[in-house]
């Protein structure tokens, strides 16, 4: 990885709203989580289960928000080598596009960490001091969670850097964000083969918790998906920006 | 004499089109290299193949005394300079911010950065955003782009295309200083009139071959203009040197083509012995862009 190249892409962000874009996702994935918390009409603070349903809002409320988000930056950050001919620019440089799209990840990768962890985070603080929740956090579960969505947004982005920069037209990246929101929030309600068929339908794997019934139940993560998703997706990233390297300008 | 720049049966095939066709480019050290050739003749695709953006079908680029490949590239890019196609920029960000990328990617100082601006003369319209630059600005700080890394070549696309006569005259007078400062420079335009008076070698590419490569002199040279005739009867002249293709001109003279001296000598000596009276005899004068046209056929500029 060249490091130089990483700290550029951290450097093309300025203007560009890249933080605003994060913070949206961050404050919407909380409000709607929230939302669901408060209007569930079973709730119970100090229940054992009460943990629950911040989970299953944070589950609901993740792929309702960051596929769309995730297009939106990784869109932001690679259009403007298209724009600004900095693919032809790098390149003539020693910086090949595909070496330019893995300093993308990398430092979108970051950004998008912050947000999805951060927001995790901050749905335990304020599932705490707001909510008033008192029963001992699931944590081991709480990671989990966090960690197989995660891997679900650091794959998506990685598609999206790959469709920007390949597509000159961004209005396709993002109608693939679209698409990709309404598959990752109805991926639950179809039978599991068909969420292993896309990135989007993953977020349906990484679902912690769920009504059953008038309860909400914790719900077993699918590591095993999670993990397979990461490898192939990082095998694919890693072999698509390959080529991207030996393409002609 | 040493060529920064050689290369041997350069040919570039995408399928069955042939773009460039076993072009052998010499470019000597400290000069200005006019590349011309009208639209669509094959200059970009030549340049990028130098900066090996694309590789080539056949033969081989040498730079700087190595050969240009994947393995190379890297090394030597770090002495060429480059703006190909349209100036590069990032529109977001001011033109400061824009040069410190290319400082950090490069690992250069800030008088590299310092000097590179000042050669284009760029120093106070840095903390613009690239966005509301006019387009001989953007030019401009493309070239500060490609001059940051104080590069012994410097290939540049068509850097005056869409400026107005100020501002190519302003590209053209760096260009000259650049050479002067021991800068290689080569600059393709499909206008001759835009780097004739710049360029101290020409090569001019048409349907991607070389049809000429050399010096201004050389070009007018190769490409021998009219022998005019004022004469007595320049009808009966006409006819007489209808082998050689003579034709009458607006002004009632005889125009033959391509003739040399002592092919001249011949034809007058001929028209004598048909009792033609002979006024005079002179050279056709002919302009450079004269000669381009007629050597890439019209060429559709």
């Amino acid at each position: 990885m060249n490091a130089r190249a990483m700290v550029n892409e951290f450097a093309k962000m300025r203007h560009l709203g890249v933080g605003l874009v994060a913070l949206v996702m961050v404050l919407a994935v909380l409000g709607l989580s929230l939302f669901t918390l408060i209007s569930s009409p079973s709730f119970d603070p100090d229940s054992e289960e009460a943990w629950n349903a911040l989970l299953a809002g944070m589950s609901l409320a993740i792929p309702m928000v960051s596929p769309l988000l995730i297009a939106v930056l990784a869109s932001r950050q690679t259009d403007i080598e298209h724009q600004g001919n900095g693919w032809l620019l790098q390149a003539a440089s020693g910086l090949t596009p595909g070496a330019v799209c893995r300093a993308k990840a990398v430092a979108l990768g970051v950004v998008v960490t912050v947000a999805t962890v951060g927001v995790s985070l901050l749905a335990l603080l304020v599932g705490r001091l707001l909510a008033g929740i008192t029963a001992p956090v699931p944590l081991g579960h709480w990671a989990g969670f966090t960690a197989c969505m995660l891997v679900v947004n650091l794959v998506l982005l990685a598609l999206h850097i790959l469709i920007s920069a390949k597509l000159e037209n961004q209005l396709v990246a993002l109608g693939i964000g679209v698409i990709g929101t309404l598959i990752a929030v109805f991926a639950k309600g179809l039978p599991e083969v068909f969420a292993h068929v896309t990135p989007w339908g993953y977020y349906s794997l990484a679902e912690a918790a769920d009504y059953a019934g008038d309860e909400i139940v914790a719900l077993p993560l699918s590591y095993p998906s999670i993990a397979a998703l990461a490898v192939i997706g990082a095998a694919l990233f890693l072999v698509i920006t390959a080529r991207f390297d030996r393409q002609e300008a | 004499m040493s060529y920064i720049v050689a290369t041997e049966g350069l040919t570039k095939r995408y399928g069955t089109r042939t773009v460039v066709e076993d072009l052998n480019l010499r470019i000597p050290e400290g000069c200005v290299y006019g590349f011309l050739g009208p639209n669509g003749s094959g200059k970009s695709t030549t340049m990028k193949m130098l900066l090996s953006l694309i590789q080539p079908t056949n033969g081989e680029v040498q730079v700087m005394g190595q050969p240009m490949t994947r393995a190379t590239r890297r090394q030597l890019l770090a002495g060429i300079g480059s703006l190909i196609e349209s100036p590069p920029g990032y529109a977001h960000l001011t033109g400061a911010e824009n040069m410190r990328l290319i400082q950090r990617l490069l690992g250069l100082n800030q008088q590299q950065i310092d000097f590179a601006v000042h050669t284009v003369r760029l120093q106070d319209q840095m903390d613009k955003k690239v966005r509301n630059y006019s387009l001989g600005m953007k030019q401009r700080l493309g070239i500060a782009l490609a001059l940051a890394r104080q590069p012994r070549l410097l290939i540049l696309d068509e850097p005056t295309n869409g400026l107005d006569p100020a501002g190519i005259d302003e590209i053209r007078t760096l260009l000259r200083r650049l050479a002067n400062d021991g800068v290689t420079v080569m600059v393709s335009s499909h206008l001759l009139g835009e780097i004739d008076k710049t360029a101290h070698m020409l090569g001019i590419l048409s349907q991607g071959r070389m049809i000429f490569q050399g010096s201004r002199a050389e070009l007018m040279t190769a490409s021998a203009p009219d022998v005019i005739i004022t004469c007595s009867d320049p009808r009966t002249a006409v006819a007489k040197l209808t082998s050689f293709n003579g034709r009458m001109t607006d002004a009632g003279e005889v125009a033959v083509p391509a003739l040399d001296d002592r092919q001249t000598a011949g034809a007058i000596a001929g028209l004598v012995h048909e009792g033609i009276g002979i006024f005079g005899v002179r050279r056709d004068e002919q302009t450079l862009e004269d000669v381009f046209m007629h050597l890439t056929a019209g060429g559709g500029l």
